[in-house]
């Protein structure tokens, strides 16, 4: 089997003085101390490979740089150092409905999502019924999205993306979409987009859904890649994890 | 390409669906503007010109459609974060749909000039507009748009721009002969005026609205203009890109 998602080496760090302007040159504000914003390397030399048709999973403690590792991905961070390489269509989602906006009704917004997705519009054209079935959004398509409750605006996000053509797609904590009904919904979508040779990066803190889903995962720790392996390995290696952070701090109060 | 199509049509929907006078509000903002300094500097102030409310009115258009595209834009990353940061766009495509967002507002507007013109009197419709107009609609957007990115992508690394930017458009509102004719500078500040290519903008726009002749020097003086920032915004772009996803 080919890799179809490909990290080699990854380095990243962001800036320590990321904006410049008047405000900090006259209030100088003092330069943060030791937090674990201020490290040097967001992510320090990952390395790992997926395969066309598999689920990878990556979880780690927040601000260890899973929501960077996904930027990469995306492509809207470059890396400092290392090479990715991704082989087809990437889509995200990791924000439903970036863009959407609330005084247009909800077909205007599917056809302007479905745009900044990367379709065109004779792709959405065709997909376009089944999105609005998928959504269940029935009449209300036609309503301005600031009628609607949260519940639908993220179920109109989730249809939208995921009739957008694509052979990777990212997924971050939105797989508690909507009611539970329309999550089963979800999760038998990502199964049958699997079926369809599709590949699936999942960042998630929900444990059993991802070891349910995935195949393969990694842990995340300060930015380094603490376990890479089998899906089940890389949760109990951050159990082990979570359990020494705990221990330490209750040494530490005691 | 239908990315920027659906964009410039959320903001006109927008714009002309979420008050029922939508359509109204967008033209009595230039002329209040125009109206305001016909009556200061012609009844207050005794410009001696003729047709001074046409030269306010033609020169105030292109100058809101100008000045309107570049403040506008130069947020547009900070309003659009969510785009920027979480969807692998291109991202030069955000402070186009405003550029294009606004000239088509102008368009819609231009009737309204024509009226207005009517109205003062004189041939008003000139059959040279099928040309002249396009042709100097295409070198405002190639003048106005690489000046629109570069300030959009500067103000993700220095939060100030946006502010400095809306001074400075007030401030060249009144360094550009906008509400006085160029005769009136005196001699030895005029060279500075006609150096301006905002000057010369204005003053094409005037000579086709009022006269229907286009002057060759201002229109090329612009694209000169136009060619040079685009090429540093290019280049600006080019390098920069990457970054505006970390800083937002």
């Amino acid at each position: 089997m080919k890799s179809i998602v490909v990290c080699k080496d990854l380095w990243k760090s962001y800036h320590q003085r990321p904006r410049i302007g008047f405000k900090e040159l006259l209030v100088k504000r003092k330069t943060v101390g030791q937090n674990r914003f201020s490290r040097e390397w967001a992510l320090r030399d990952v390395t790992f490979s997926v395969e066309r048709g598999k689920a990878f999973g990556i979880i780690g403690h927040n601000g260890t740089g899973k929501s960077t590792l996904l930027g990469l991905l995306l492509g809207t961070l470059v890396p400092d150092k290392g090479r990715i390489s991704i082989t087809g269509r990437v889509a995200s989602l990791l924000e439903l409905g970036a863009g959407f906006h609330p005084e247009l009704s909800g077909r205007d917004n599917v056809f302007l999502y479905g745009a900044i997705l990367g379709m065109t519009l004779k792709e959405i054209r065709r997909v376009f019924q089944q999105i609005v079935e998928f959504s269940e959004l029935g009449d209300a398509i036609e309503t301005p999205l600031r009628t609607y409750s949260s519940g639908m605006i993220t179920r109109l996000g989730f249809s939208t993306i995921i009739h957008a053509p694509a052979d990777v797609l990212l997924i971050d904590e939105v797989l508690g979409v909507g009611d539970a009904r329309f999550q089963e919904k979800c999760k038998d979508y990502l199964i049958d987009f699997r079926k369809r040779n599709g590949t699936l990066v999942i960042v998630s803190h929900d444990m059993a859904a991802l070891e349910e889903m995935c195949d393969d995962g990694v842990c995340l720790n300060m930015g380094s890649a603490a376990c890479i392996g089998p899906m089940s390995e890389v949760i109990r290696h951050y159990q082990g994890l979570v359990h020494a952070a705990q221990s330490s701090t209750e040494v530490g109060l005691s | 390409m239908e990315l920027l199509y659906l964009l410039v049509l959320k903001d006109l929907k927008v714009r002309y669906k979420s008050s029922v006078l939508g359509y109204i509000w967008a033209l009595a903002n230039p002329f209040a503007f125009a109206f305001v300094y016909w009556v200061a500097f012609k009844f207050i102030m005794r410009v001696e010109m003729e047709n001074y409310s046409i030269f306010l009115i033609t020169g105030m258009f292109p100058w809101i459609w100008l000045s309107t595209s570049i403040i506008q834009s130069t947020r547009v990353f900070q309003v659009n974060s969510s785009l920027v940061k979480k969807v692998n766009l291109n991202r030069a495509v955000l402070p186009l749909s405003i550029v294009v967002g606004e000239t088509v507002h102008f368009l819609f507007a231009l009737p309204v000039i024509v009226i207005f013109l009517a109205m003062a009197g004189g041939q008003f419709v000139h059959l040279s507009w099928i040309w002249q107009i396009p042709l100097l609609i295409l070198t405002q957007v190639v003048f106005v748009y690489p000046l629109a990115l570069m300030f959009s992508i500067a103000n993700v690394f220095v939060h100030d721009i946006e502010y400095l930017v809306g001074v400075a458009f007030s401030m060249l509102f009144f360094a550009t002969p906008m509400v006085y004719p160029i005769s009136m500078v005196p001699q030895e500040y005029r060279p500075y005026s006609e150096a301006s290519p905002l000057h010369a903008l204005i003053q094409a726009w005037r000579t086709v609205l009022m006269d229907g002749t286009v002057h060759d020097q201002y229109v090329l003086y612009c694209l000169v203009w136009g060619s040079v920032f685009s090429v540093a915004a290019f280049l600006m772009y080019r390098r920069l890109r990457h970054r505006l996803g970390e800083l937002l």
